[in-house]
């Protein structure tokens, strides 16, 4: 066993955590860059554009690159959005921390002004909560959702088409849409092209029967159906109000959708059409999961079909699954009526046996006669059981959460019938509520009330198979009346991107799940983290004004001399504290505003710091000065017309606790000054490494 | 052919401690507990070098657990610090640094074993009859009608885990679900003997400190899937219950290495699923609503019982199945050939329920001392750390209980003991010499040591440079920046005592604990002054620092003791 300081001026663990500030700058904003993995050889890479997918590809050594990566993974399983900014903040954090030991600050001081500075961070920028107004409400009650078709429909056509002036149709009233493209340079387009949505959010409240009419037009495959809808909504507008320009409440599913987007538009407009189709199945049929402002995201699936172009992608209500169909015939027998379904939770197999049961008994068995001593042969008596039983209960269709033996799927397509393997178990369920089925282990089990039915199968398109690959594979939906179940079908042109596809597509439906729950948003683009950074200003200010009677803070141990030299170290700390929202703001001017330089987004965060200050009220300078954000960051070059400069959004819980867990992780390594290796004997350190090092 | 070595001579050490390398590794392990303890303490990552989990810690439990000495001595340390923490779950950094401490100056002494033995035994029973008797100034008695004292011992337990990365407002949460769940497990009506119940903590991490919750009751987690299985029940009193301990998967008993010869035809499986049914259909024929099943049950034998509208709960686990046990009343079901109707039990209530990712089964029991404490932290090494700590804390509460005072923390205790120690043998002597075999010289050396070592612990509390003063008056603990001039107005610079309970606007008299004082006598503490700063006191458990201190003396004893070491090299 061996123990191992990790340094008092210089603390190792620290230093193994601050790389990460500048490889988690990339993945912020909307504007993200992907990154190889390469491994040493150089043969293989992986491309990983999210902190998770980093963190997995990268082989982190030591127990605190394993702490890192268990906060991120812990991140990811609770909330699936948010990895990025702990990355970033573990690292601008952990550097700042180093910064202070350098400046002699005690270190349960720092532990102490910090968790308390966050504390204070967190309830100040509780003003910045806008509140969620029956969002998918409003979207189900309309039956084109008006803003996310004008959205998705500006999306779809032209996703190649890089970002500049001569996108934004001519016919378009929005005068200074062009402008604002202009000024955001860096950013995709069409993200700036749905402003429409946001124009409505900002007033106070949008009446949505009126909306309802605008909407119920002919929908025109064009930028002019937006453009009209908004003129419609600029008429809307009231030019007075106590409620003045920038309402508060949140209360469209377009608007949500594209402010929570954070730039991946494509990924949004599917989760959005999602939850609307969940909802309208939820609102046909009351009483299901899905409740009236809830995205019940375990009721979502996606299915990835690479090979297809971008464009192909869209959501569908029910299960669409890619399967390799048995016969020719057998897809358009079952397409024709309403199916009677079997939920299978195992393998539907000969051998299988549920979990947990244990064969390893011995047991042989003796035969008088030498005839039936052969056991799974292809006229097994097991697979013809299982027909019979599914003949007498006129099941056609079985569906597997694990595998199905080939031999039985042959045969139950000679009687038109279909057993399809590893369904996912949230598939299951879903059918199991919408059809009434329930999930057996076996065949013997099956009886009246066990079989679900009204599944409808529906043979969707065929699917590019791999060279060589002669099995005819089919993309096909299977859905059941009331069944809440939405499928995402993602396609890409290479395979190598659809992971990402994926992660993209998850990360922006947990977005809006935990946007939906919590029925509250922050405003974001950076206005969080800015108010952040105001209000440590004032903190700090507060504790050199007020000095001794400052309270003891963070600090458990009020007793001991720390408490008492809290005040002297406080501003320190706080500034070492608000340099893990600079580095996050400042990363997110340069990805999103194109501020090329560091400096520039430096000086551009410290006039608005400074005129927040002035201002006196930093929470009302970032509502006032909101509306002259560009996508998300305060832009001092913008003086356009407020309102149709689409919002972002944040999320509340995720974001915060995104922030508690990289300053934890910080403080914990902060706060650990040796390293216990457990089993390690002195030959197995060489002796140049064995400095450092004490045995027990 | 079998071959025969010659075996190896063993080896002999005389006089360990004198070795230098027992010296070095006796210091390193010093060095480990030393910086670990207090509310400041520095946090220690175990891990096995190999990518295992991390575990970081400050806690005596969790690091010696992990260390693997090699020398008998530290083996002998070691041991007795685990053994006192398994009895008593707090005070093991105490307990550890105290014997470092006590060896160390000791043997600067070079007085004769016996002599340092006999004497630090003569002190430790000045220490443990002061700490007992009624004029001890550093014990405060518990009020259990009030909860200020018993918040004050967790949340002291609490602070001083930093691993657990609490902040204020969660300590107060987690302090008030802790006492929350310690109370639930006091029985209501008792004759004689109380027999105290069981917290059980139920993990769910990665979700916020603030989410831990306290229910009456025990919570099963099952999967979704079962969830929806699980239909609403329409009895309204009482639920009977039937608690298996006996797998009712449907396999076969182990053969061990025999092998079971049967009949080609005849299954074995639907053998054995035959009988569990007719099991079924017994429980049913007895109105059984709810079966429990420590291990697997048989899909078709819970499809039954599901269409007889039993519910069935399989994979309880065999920690749940003495609380389970205990909450219903049953008699776990070892055998699934024949049931006795006594060994059915009851439920009052149960009901699902959803935390954070997870779905629990609820059951509300009748009237029994059975609470779960549910318990998240956002990282698993921080939950890790909160859970032994709420452990801990629980255990302490029921320490308290049987012996309904505490000890002043936050190393007032110590300073004042050693105050009184340096007090007693230099006014009255006699009373330890009385019996002989030792001089007045060495009585003085040794208390001298033996003082030294208690307030060096207190000194281990401080981890950032600060220095500690004593006050001439009641002996306790003040810690100050480190380099405050000489001649300065104390109370500026102080605020309070260690424990909290005096404030530095007192009329006292400091002075630095390393320098010499002349010894006095300190003065015990009033009940009221206690009472009113008990909303913030830090204090410790009184058992568990008793036996701390008396572990941490007999074993220093019998390390100083030992005269050599042979090792068997075969």
């Amino acid at each position: 066993m061996a123990r191992r300081g990790t340094g008092q001026r210089r603390h190792v663990g620290l230093q193994q955590l601050s790389p990460f500030a500048h490889t988690a700058r990339t993945f912020l904003g909307p504007v993200k860059a992907a990154k190889f993995v390469v491994d040493a050889e150089g043969r293989e890479s992986v491309l990983a554009s999210s902190a998770v997918r980093l963190l997995e590809g990268l082989d982190l050594p030591g127990a605190t690159g394993q702490l890192l990566s268990e906060a991120v993974r812990a991140q990811h399983s609770c909330y699936g959005t948010g990895t990025s900014t702990l990355l970033l903040l573990v690292g601008a954090w952990s550097r700042a921390v180093e910064e202070c030991l350098h400046l002699g600050v005690p270190t349960p001081l720092i532990v102490s002004g910090m968790s308390e500075g966050l504390s204070s961070c967190i309830e100040a920028v509780a003003s910045l909560q806008l509140p969620l107004r029956d969002v998918l409400g409003r979207a189900g009650h309309t039956e084109t959702l008006p803003g996310l078709e004008s959205f998705s429909v500006s999306l779809c056509p032209f996703p190649q088409v890089p970002s500049d002036a001569g996108l934004i149709p001519k016919g378009c009233d929005l005068k200074d849409a062009a402008s604002q493209a202009l000024t955001v340079p860096s950013l995709p387009g069409r993200t700036a092209q749905a402003p429409g949505a946001a124009g409505e959010g900002l007033s106070p409240s949008p009446p949505p029967p009126r909306r309802g009419q605008l909407a119920g037009g002919p929908r025109r495959r064009s930028a002019l159906t937006h453009s009209r809808h908004c003129r419609g909504l600029a008429l809307d507008q009231p030019t007075s109000g106590a409620a003045g320009a920038h309402s508060r409440a949140c209360s469209d599913l377009a608007e949500l959708a594209q402010g929570l987007s954070h730039g991946d538009g494509d990924s949004m407009r599917l989760v959005a059409g999602a939850a609307r189709l969940q909802h309208r199945a939820a609102s046909a049929h009351r009483g299901g999961p899905a409740g009236p402002s809830t995205f019940a995201i375990s009721r979502v699936f996606t299915c990835c079909l690479p090979g297809l172009p971008e464009t192909c992608s869209c959501v569908r209500p029910g299960y669409v699954t890619v399967v390799s169909v048995p016969s020719a015939t057998l897809l358009e027998d079952l397409q024709k009526q309403p199916l009677r379904v079997l939920l299978m939770e195992g393998d539907l197999t000969e051998n299988y046996r549920h979990l947990g049961f244990d064969r390893s008994a011995h047991v042989k068995p003796v035969s008088e006669s030498t005839k039936r001593l052969q056991q799974g042969s292809p006229q097994s008596p097991w697979a013809d059981h299982v027909l019979q039983v599914l003949i007498e209960f006129e099941v056609h269709l079985v569906l597997v959460h694990g595998r199905v033996s080939e031999h039985l799927v042959e045969k139950c397509a000679r009687s038109q019938r279909w057993a399809i393997g590893s369904v996912a178990g949230s598939v299951m369920q879903a059918f199991a509520e919408a059809t009434g089925a329930v999930p057996l282990a076996y065949i013997t089990q099956v009886n009246e009330d066990s079989v679900g039915s009204g599944v409808s199968v529906t043979a969707w398109r065929r699917v590019p198979s791999g060279v060589g690959d002669g099995a005819r594979r089919m993309a096909i939906v299977l859905t059941a009346e009331g069944i809440h179940l939405v499928t995402a079908v993602l396609t890409g042109p290479a395979t190598a991107q659809m992971q990402s596809r994926e992660d993209r597509f998850w990360t922006c439906a947990n977005r809006l799940y935990h946007a939906l729950r919590e029925q509250t948003v922050f405003l974001g683009g950076g206005a969080v983290e800015f108010l952040c950074l105001s209000h440590l200003q004032v903190l700090a200010e507060q504790s050199l004004n007020k000095g001794d009677q400052v309270c003891s803070g963070g600090l458990h141990n009020t007793s001991s001399w720390l408490a008492s030299s809290l005040a002297l170290y406080r501003p320190t700390v706080l500034k070492c504290l608000a340099s893990g929202w600079h580095s996050y703001l400042s990363a997110l001017v340069c990805n999103t505003a194109g501020s090329s330089s560091e400096p520039e987004a430096q000086t551009f965060i410290q006039y608005h710091l400074q005129h927040a200050a002035d201002s006196g009220s930093p929470s009302s300078y970032i509502l006032n000065e909101y509306s002259k954000l560009s996508s998300g960051v305060f832009h001092s070059g913008v003086s356009n017309k407020l309102e149709q400069i689409p919002r972002v959004y944040d999320l509340v819980t995720p974001k915060i606790e995104a922030w508690r867990r990289a300053l934890d992780l910080v403080l914990l390594v902060l706060q650990t000054d040796s390293e216990i290796i457990t089993r390690l004997e002195h030959t197995q350190i060489k002796s140049q490494e064995s400095e450092g090092f004490l045995f027990l | 052919m079998s071959r025969l070595e010659a075996k190896k001579p063993s080896l002999c050490k005389s006089e360990p401690l004198t070795s230098e390398s027992v010296r070095a590794t006796l210091s390193v392990l010093k060095g480990i507990v030393t910086s670990c303890y207090g509310p400041s303490g520095r946090l220690k990552q175990l891990h096995n070098g190999l990518g295992g989990s991390v575990c970081t810690t400050s806690q005596s439990s969790a690091l010696l657990a992990n260390l693997s000495v090699t020398h008998p001595i530290l083996k002998i340390l070691t041991v007795s610090v685990q053994n006192h923490v398994s009895c008593f779950s707090d005070c093991g950094l105490f307990t550890a640094i105290l014997c470092c401490n006590l060896i160390e100056s000791v043997q600067r002494l070079g007085l004769t074993p016996t002599t340092v033995i006999k004497l630090n035994k003569h002190l430790l029973s000045l220490c443990t009859s002061y700490l007992k008797s009624e004029v001890c100034g550093c014990r405060i008695p518990v009020d259990f009608s009030s909860t200020q004292i018993l918040l004050c011992l967790i949340r002291s337990i609490l602070t001083s885990k930093p691993a657990c990365m609490l902040t204020r407002e969660e300590v107060d949460h987690i302090s008030t679900l802790i006492l929350k769940a310690f109370l639930l497990t006091i029985p209501e009506y008792t004759k004689g003997h109380i027999i105290l119940g069981k917290s059980i903590i139920v993990p769910l991490k990665g979700q916020r400190v603030i989410d831990s919750t306290v229910l009456p009751g025990i919570l099963i987690e099952i999967p979704e899937v079962q969830m929806m299985k699980i239909l609403p029940i329409k009895k309204s009193d009482s639920l009977k219950v039937a608690l298996f301990r006996a797998s009712l998967c449907g396999d076969l008993s182990d053969t061990g290495k025999g092998t079971v010869v049967v009949n080609d035809g005849l299954s074995l499986e639907n053998a054995v699923l035959d009988q569990l049914l007719s099991l079924g259909r017994q429980l049913v024929s007895d109105h059984v609503d709810l079966v429990m099943c420590q291990k697997v049950i048989h899909p078709a034998l819970k499809q039954f019982l599901g269409m007889h509208r039993v519910i069935a709960i399989d994979r309880v686990g065999v920690a749940l199945m003495e609380p389970l046990s205990k909450v219903t009343g049953t008699q776990p079901i070892g055998s699934i050939s024949s049931i006795s109707p006594s060994s059915y039990g009851s439920v009052k209530d149960l009901c699902t329920a959803k935390f954070g990712f997870k779905w629990f089964i609820h059951l509300i029991p009748n009237k029994a001392t059975v609470c779960s404490l549910l318990l998240c932290n956002r990282n698993d090494t921080a939950w890790d750390e909160l859970k032994l700590t709420c452990q801990t804390a629980l255990h302490v509460l029921q320490l308290t209980i049987k012996e309904p005072c505490v000890l002043l923390g936050g190393g007032c205790t110590e300073t004042h003991l050693a105050a009184y120690i340096r007090h007693k043998t230099f006014n009255e002597p006699e009373s330890i010499l009385k019996d002989g075999g030792c001089t007045q010289t060495e009585l003085q050396l040794i208390s001298e040591a033996f003082c030294s070592a208690l307030e060096s612990l207190t000194g281990s509390l401080e981890h950032d440079g600060g220095e500690i003063l004593t006050d001439m008056k009641y002996g306790h603990f003040w810690s100050v920046q480190a380099d405050s001039p000489s001649v300065v107005n104390w109370p500026d610079l102080l605020s309070r005592c260690g424990c909290g309970l005096y404030s530095s606007w007192e009329e006292l008299n400091w002075s630095f604990l390393r320098s010499a004082r002349h010894p006095f006598a300190p003065q015990p503490c009033l009940p009221h002054e206690a009472m009113d700063s008990a909303n913030n006191l830090t204090v410790d458990c009184f058992t568990a620092k008793l036996s701390g201190l008396q572990v941490a003396v007999e074993t220093a004893n019998l390390i100083l003791d030992l005269s050599y070491v042979i090792e068997d090299k075969n």
